[in-house]
């Protein structure tokens, strides 16, 4: 047994009262976990204490919160591993979402980006026309095991720094999820669903790799990479992300780097007007400073293999 | 390496007769847009008293967007850059972009932990017989600071201390996370940048930010995120009390010094000065400030280095 101050946000969302924070005392071993804390606390000391929790072992996704400024599942997360100098545990809703009650959010846009995937299989043909079960060759299947691990703890979406700025981006979880569909020999609405993630979200992935602290190693960043590849694959080029990875590999293959100069305006798109009206600000910026790529950029030193491997791996830029 | 100045010799580091030699990718920005980046490297190279033989035949390492056409060839062609570097008996390559860094090592990894994957990047790499041994390591500059010539031996070496310059860092994304791939440091708690900061005489600000992304790589899909995010974390860092900003990636410094004066109508005035690694690191090592290139920075430092007596404001 150990000492230990859970330093937890309160709020009701239904009574309008301003955020404050409690910091509830308990006696407790510090080899138990967060949520066993929390359990504790609403269990001996105030049971106003409100958080979501269902199967404490990682499985359900209910317990996600903000501990000591960390994302995570509170069920996985061992006390000792997170008390401060002071004995003290810091506990705040999940980021990115409305708060409800204490730590529970308002889980509705996460649902609602999900939702709109149709987060089901949809065959060809109808479950009446078949008398065994579809089947799925193992190498098939093991493309979507770690999209199928996704237990929608909805921590990579709190993680999101597009998220934070710009709601209409759907968040990992539910492109993982997509890709999850995308890949599953059964579906028949492949090109559907590449088409509608395409216009909808899928190229505000800033790369930042936050979503790699995902408890259940979804690595949801790679799986939006797949279906970015994907979505080129199906030449679904009429947009400035695919635009943007192609005049990368193109400008590469032509220089050896990426001309900066030719990505912005490819990526754009030359006869956007208003998308280059948006881009002229930052460039006059830069340019009163003489902060300007290159107009003509050399060829790296032995360009030819750069050249042979492109040609090898046949990317599609000519 | 490029030739710099001799009034520089006298301070130039001489541990041993033997200058350490590195491989040195400087990435694309380095040589195009921000061009003050790759000649403070140099600069600062010189004044550490080692030899960064830059690889030029090296290609781009696909800027974390090549993999979105092809899921090959962008390891390949990092692939063909390791091979330069053994070529010219060289065991380590040096970055100076976060993202070269990520995207390079995750490159090395994958090639190191399967042979059928290095099989096949030699079997391209054979058409023009070149072969990748793997023999590589990928490193960023900063590792090299801390690592290879310390802490302790940098606090030696300046001459020119910051006198309390408060430097939020920015480490961005990919010199940490994953960190699977990179793991030198906690991506969730690094401290690397704020013991280099306090080394140089700075005063390192603790603020959320530090970890979150620059919005560099969506800047052009969608009008404003780049800017909000920029915004975003360089409140942060302002509200904390930083007048600058230190970041180890190009890419971070392009959104962080282009894009605060359109994050003003969200988030307010911030304008912090934002330092590359290594023009903070080559200033107080006293390397001359004139040949920083700062005044290549939209958001000028020159006010911040006058007050702090590190540099008279035409430098900037």
């Amino acid at each position: 047994m150990a000492h230990i101050t859970l330093d937890i946000y309160r709020y009701d969302q239904a009574t309008g009262e301003e955020p404050h924070r409690d910091r509830v005392d308990i006696e407790f071993p510090e080899t138990s976990t967060v949520l066993d804390a929390l359990e504790h606390a609403k269990a001996e000391v105030d049971g106003s204490i409100t958080f979501r929790r269902s199967c404490r072992s990682a499985i359900c996704g209910s317990c996600s919160m903000n501990i000591n400024g960390v994302t995570g599942l509170a069920c996985k997360t061992p006390i000792s591993s997170v008390l401060r100098e002071d004995r003290s545990v810091k506990i705040d809703p999940m980021p990115n979402f409305e708060p409800l009650k204490d730590l529970v959010v308002h889980m509705d846009p996460f649902w609602d980006r999900y939702s709109r995937l149709k987060p089901y299989l949809q065959p060809a043909d109808a479950d009446s026309d078949h008398e065994r079960e579809r089947r799925v060759s193992p190498e098939d299947m093991r493309k979507l095991v770690a999209v199928a691990n996704c237990v929608m703890c909805a921590t990579c979406y709190a993680l999101c720094p597009v998220v934070s700025v710009d709601p209409s981006f759907a968040g990992p979880a539910a492109i993982a999820y997509a890709y999850r569909f995308i890949e599953d020999t059964r579906d028949a609405k492949t090109n559907e669903r590449i088409a509608q993630i395409n216009d909808d979200y899928l190229w505000l992935c800033a790369h930042c790799y936050a979503c790699s602290y995902c408890p259940k190693h979804v690595d949801p960043h790679d799986r939006i990479i797949d279906t970015k590849r994907r979505t080129v694959e199906l030449k679904e080029w009429d947009a400035p992300g695919p635009r943007h990875a192609l005049i990368v590999a193109k400008t590469i293959k032509r220089t050896g780097m990426l001309a900066e100069n030719d990505v912005i305006i490819g990526t754009v798109g030359r006869f956007n007007f208003r998308g280059m009206l948006n881009i002229i600000p930052l460039g006059l910026r830069m340019a009163s400073k003489g902060k300007v790529p290159p107009l003509i950029l050399h060829p790296v030193d032995k360009i030819d293999e750069i050249r042979t491997i492109f040609d090898a791996m046949e990317v599609p830029v000519g | 390496m490029a030739a710099t100045t001799e009034m520089l010799a006298p301070k130039r580091r001489s541990k041993s007769a033997e200058m350490k030699r590195y491989g040195f990718f400087p990435g694309c920005v380095a040589k195009e847009s921000c061009t003050e980046l790759f000649n403070s490297t140099l600069l600062l190279a010189d004044r550490l008293g080692i030899e960064l033989v830059e690889l030029t035949a090296a290609s781009c390492c696909g800027a974390s967007v090549l993999n979105d056409v092809n899921r090959d060839v962008a390891r390949i062609l990092n692939a063909r850059t390791y091979a330069q570097a053994e070529a010219l008996g060289l065991d380590d390559v040096i970055t100076i972009c976060s993202t070269c860094t990520g995207h390079m090592r995750a490159a090395n990894k994958e090639l190191l932990e399967d042979e059928n994957t290095m099989a096949h990047a030699n079997s391209i790499l054979g058409k023009f017989n070149v072969a990748y041994k793997g023999t590589v390591s990928v490193r960023h500059l900063l590792w090299l600071l801390i690592d290879d010539i310390g802490l302790d031996e940098l606090k030696k070496m300046v001459v020119n201390p910051l006198n309390g310059l408060k430097v939020a860092p920015f480490y961005g994304c990919h010199i940490i996370r994953p960190e699977s791939v990179n793991g030198w440091e906690s991506s969730r708690n690094p401290h690397s940048l704020e013991d280099l900061i306090t080394a140089l005489g700075g005063e390192p600000i603790d603020y959320a930010g530090k970890t979150r992304c620059c919005g560099f790589h969506v800047q052009l899909e969608k009008e404003g995120i780049a800017a909000n995010m920029v915004g975003q974390n360089m409140r942060i860092a302002k509200d904390k009390g930083a007048e600058a900003v230190l970041t180890p990636c190009p890419l971070c410094h392009l959104a962080l010094d282009g894009y605060q004066a359109d994050s003003v109508a969200r988030w307010g005035r911030t304008d912090l000065p934002t330092f590359h690694l290594p023009q903070l690191v080559a200033l107080a090592l006293g390397v001359d400030a004139t040949r920083l290139g700062m005044k290549r920075h939209v958001i000028s430092p020159g006010p911040i280095l006058q007050a702090h007596d590190l540099a008279p404001m035409h430098v900037a």
